[in-house]
């Protein structure tokens, strides 16, 4: 599916933040590389992945199967496109977990270097179901006032922080 | 993986408006008429009420008639399950990264012991 015409600015979004000792080039290759990635990337300590095909262009797809459960298993397949590879800076792809759901999910990966090692940003938004209802409003500021409300229960409500 | 909730995105461009967060903030001290919501706002009333038909389009805001009165009060489940969303897809990927933070760790480790098996090089 491509998404690409969106800004970034228009999604539900979530950013996580993460320094790394190694290298840009060896984080970024992690992502792609078949046999690194399937170590790690929809892998659950409990489910075993059983296959990662990667074809790593704009436009290519993924598809990983991380196999959960022991004889009543069942495989969750974890299926994508990648809509921009800028190694080792940035990469972009969209995904979703096709055994439950029909979500669909872009994923913004960017790469700094720091040092001998890096810095990676990682935005995963959630794609809207229906693009024509899609409004050009700002997100920016949007989960800080999530932060901000407290409900009657008096709960906070933590959040990219 | 958690599934965004249906209205995730309404919720979202709800709290898009510091006029509306601000409503929802006064909300949170209990239920509250409309009219009495309205004065500390600068703008027309007219204005503030297009601003609560919207919270009130994604639900995160409930109307009571008495009367003439109508009473606004707060409802917390969007909220919750957007909070809930943003949670575990941090968590979510908190563990990807964690995981390849391991298998670079490990990665390193194996290509050091190689080093060390095979001594310094002539």
């Amino acid at each position: 599916m491509s998404a690409g015409t969106t800004s970034a600015a228009s999604h539900a979004a979530v950013r996580v933040t993460r320094r790394f000792g190694a290298s840009a080039e060896r984080v970024f290759d992690a992502w792609l590389d078949p046999g690194k990635a399937s170590k790690w990337l929809f892998a659950t300590g409990a489910g075993q992945m059983v296959s990662a095909e990667i074809d790593a262009r704009v436009g290519g797809s993924f598809c990983f199967v991380d196999r959960r459960g022991g004889e009543d298993f069942v495989d969750v397949v974890h299926r994508g496109e990648y809509l921009e590879i800028d190694r080792p800076r940035r990469l972009v792809f969209t995904f979703f977990v096709e055994t439950y759901s029909a979500d669909v999910s872009r994923v913004i990966v960017e790469i700094t270097p720091l040092g001998t090692g890096c810095e990676l940003t990682l935005t995963h938004e959630k794609v809207p179901n229906d693009y024509a209802s899609r409004t050009q409003a700002g997100w920016a500021g949007i989960l800080d006032g999530l932060a901000g409300i407290v409900t009657p229960n008096e709960r906070n409500h933590p959040c990219c922080t | 993986m958690r599934d965004a909730p249906p209205n995730l995105d309404s919720t979202l461009l709800a709290l898009a408006d510091p006029t509306r967060r601000a409503i929802l903030q006064r909300l949170t001290r209990g239920e509250t008429r409309v009219t009495e919501l309205a004065e500390p706002f600068a703008i027309s009333l007219n204005a503030v009420s297009k601003h609560i038909r919207m919270l009130e389009r994604a639900r995160l805001v409930r109307r009571r008639r008495a009367g003439r009165e109508h009473f606004l009060s707060l409802d917390p489940a969007p909220l919750d399950e957007a909070a809930a969303w943003i949670d575990a897809t941090r968590a979510f990927w908190n563990a990807r990264l964690d995981a390849l933070d391991a298998m670079l760790e490990a990665e390193d480790q194996a290509a050091s012991r190689t080093r060390k098996r095979k001594g310094p090089s002539r």
